[in-house]
């Protein structure tokens, strides 16, 4: 406000700004609606009786909310067992997608060696790689070692640090601190490992915060993974399970217990969200633009 | 339950087995003659490396020689040259349809979230009052579940009763045409999946566009405000060159991003009439019909795609890309 005064001044100006942001209200309220009637979609058609799904015009608020379709929908498939096998999954995948990443990362911003440019713009440039180009021979290797049908395919990889963006991110922290600090460390009389978890962990919490929410969400979200490695109908997570309850190609969907599943799987990712929205989006900032 | 623990008790001596080689790592380069924290250095990353030889690099070779074979998963495997290819190429019913309907999608939403997401960012830039509450709601369809996305949204685009329909029936009825059968009509599929990705300039996108506005310095824009610029001439002038960098990171990982379209197509479900996405041809042919030769040529004609698509926007990019170091040489 002060500044559009000092740079404009006279009243034409003012006027012309209170226009343009009664115009930006405008459209910022608009497309919040385009972005939250679907929501509202989603949870209206979760409630409502299975005879009213298809009314025409369609039916907004449901008379009366149908909740049980909730613990219907949730029964009607083992979810209890897969929520649980998908939990599994995704404490193991974080905590070695975590452990491994922040040493990896911490190799990479804080030691040089022969070569260690040329791997990092190799990880880099793996980002860029189509996952389904390896899928294949990577489905063979699991297959060599009769893993097949287990949970191993989806988080014995974590330990590697497969994920760049992780690693990416996670240095990106680490240059930001002072090297004085280490050096300080060091005289004394740090080991490495005393320097890494004494001084240089506490220093990226919001990274690793930010890191832990990003492994999350892609463990939550998985579907490939466990669609090709899951053979046996307990293990399923769920996802698999989800692709299921929707049914073959010739059944008509259930639209309102897809709908009450779908606010199931989302929710916990939202809630989140909502609660750790800084980190969420200083992870994203920090990758998306410093060097 | 004896799958999880079987699995737990493998999933603890993988780091183990990374913490010995880390170990020997180590002491084979200082043995070598490398400095102490040179080799430490390499200790530390090696986990990266082995991840890196053993899921990326071999199976990258691999695939590329499964594609010149004849393979199925249980099966031998066998030489045949070039005849995945070439039966792509010219027998194949699936495959074109399938590469263009990848590329179309790929053309259409992929100026689509860049531009909408730029928009959307300059939008949210303002500083006006509850912009953070906008904000989180403008945020809220990149964190939802892309299973629950499709599913959303095939039923939004339902032709019975579908809510698109219903919004859309006035315009349907002026132009004299019936409820499109979005998903099940093979001339509105790309139609239906562009609208869909217009959901995508929500989100991950605009949180990156918008760091890069404000990182914009001030000082710029008030130096143009002096000269007498446009509000459009700042824009083309001051924010798209400064946050060029950003969108060329926005066009390689878009781009990436939506030719590989699969999770959403494969509960969406659309009619296969207009062809599938091709990571669901590779799915299919490689582990419902179990022809892993063909899905790896398959898999890597989309390798080749993106790789020379993304070469050609990286060589494009001196050109219209600017960076502060630039200025400062």
């Amino acid at each position: 406000m002060a500044r559009s005064l000092a740079a404009g001044g006279g009243l034409g100006t003012r006027r012309m700004n209170a226009i343009k942001r009664a115009l930006i209200y405008i459209i910022v309220t608009f497309l919040a609606a385009v972005i939250l009637v679907p929501f509202f979609w989603m949870l209206s058609t979760a409630l409502q009786e299975k005879g009213d799904i298809f009314a025409w015009p369609p039916q907004w608020i449901p008379d009366p909310p149908q909740w049980r379709n909730f613990a219907e929908a949730w029964t009607a498939m083992p979810f209890n067992r897969y929520l649980g096998n998908t939990i599994f999954v995704v404490v193991l995948g974080i905590t070695a997608e975590l452990a491994s990443a922040t040493i990896v990362a911490y190799g990479f911003a804080r030691f040089r060696f022969p070569g260690s440019d040329l791997i990092f713009l190799i990880l880099l440039a793996t980002m860029m790689l189509p996952f389904h180009v390896t899928l294949i021979p990577t489905f063979l290797i699991w297959q060599h070692f009769g893993l097949v049908g287990e949970f191993d395919p989806l988080v014995l990889r974590a330990w590697t640090a497969w994920g760049p963006f992780y690693i990416f991110l996670l240095r990106q922290f680490f240059l930001t601190i002072p090297r004085e600090l280490d050096d300080a460390a060091e005289i004394d009389g740090a080991n490495t490992l005393q320097t890494f978890f004494l001084i240089m962990l506490p220093q990226i919490r919001p990274a690793l915060l930010a890191v832990a929410i990003f492994a999350f969400r892609g463990y939550w979200n998985d579907f490939l993974g466990p669609l090709i490695y899951l053979t046996d109908m307990k293990l399923y997570t769920m996802n698999v399970g989800m692709y299921f309850f929707m049914g073959g190609v010739n059944e008509a969907p259930q639209w309102n217990y897809l709908m009450a599943m779908s606010i199931i799987i989302a929710l916990p990712v939202v809630l989140l969200f909502f609660v750790a929205q800084r980190y969420f989006i200083e992870g994203i900032t920090f990758t998306g633009l410093k060097d | 339950m004896e799958n999880h623990l079987a699995t737990l008790f493998r999933w603890l001596l993988v780091p183990v087995a990374l913490a010995v080689i880390a170990f020997l790592i180590y002491h084979l380069f200082r043995w070598f003659g490398w400095k102490k924290k040179q080799a430490m250095g390499l200790a530390l990353v090696s986990p990266w490396i082995v991840g890196f030889l053993i899921f990326t690099l071999y199976p990258l070779g691999d695939s590329l020689y499964l594609s010149f074979t004849k393979s199925s998963i249980f099966g031998k495997t066998e030489w045949v040259g070039l005849d995945n290819y070439i039966k792509l190429f010219t027998l194949d019913i699936e495959f074109w349809p399938s590469v263009r309907i990848t590329l179309l999608y790929a053309l259409f939403s992929l100026p689509i979230g860049v531009i909408g997401a730029l928009l959307i960012a300059m939008l949210l830039n303002n500083q006006i009052k509850g912009i953070g509450t906008f904000r989180t709601i403008y945020f809220l369809p990149a964190v939802l579940p892309e299973v629950a996305v499709a599913l959303l949204w095939r039923w939004m685009f339902n032709s019975e009763s579908g809510i698109l329909n219903y919004i859309l029936s006035p315009f349907f009825k002026l132009f004299g045409m019936g409820k499109p059968n979005w998903f099940g009509d093979p001339d509105f599929i790309l139609p239906a999946f562009i609208i869909m990705s217009v959901w995508g300039i929500f989100g991950t996108n605009t949180v990156v566009f918008l760091a890069g506005l404000q990182g914009v310095p001030r000082s710029l824009y008030e130096a143009a405000e002096i000269d007498g610029a446009s509000g459009f001439r700042k824009f083309l002038h001051i924010t798209v060159p400064q946050i060029s960098p950003v969108i060329l990171l926005q066009i390689v990982m878009g781009m990436i991003g939506a030719l590989q379209i699969f999770t959403i197509a494969m509960f969406v479900r659309p009619s296969t009439a207009a062809g599938k996405f091709m990571n669901q041809l590779v799915y299919e042919r490689g582990f419902t019909q179990m022809h892993m030769g063909e899905a790896s040529a398959i898999a890597w004609v989309l390798f080749l795609i993106i790789l020379v698509l993304t070469l050609l926007v990286f060589r494009s990019s001196p050109a219209w890309v600017h960076y502060e170091s630039d200025m400062k040489r």
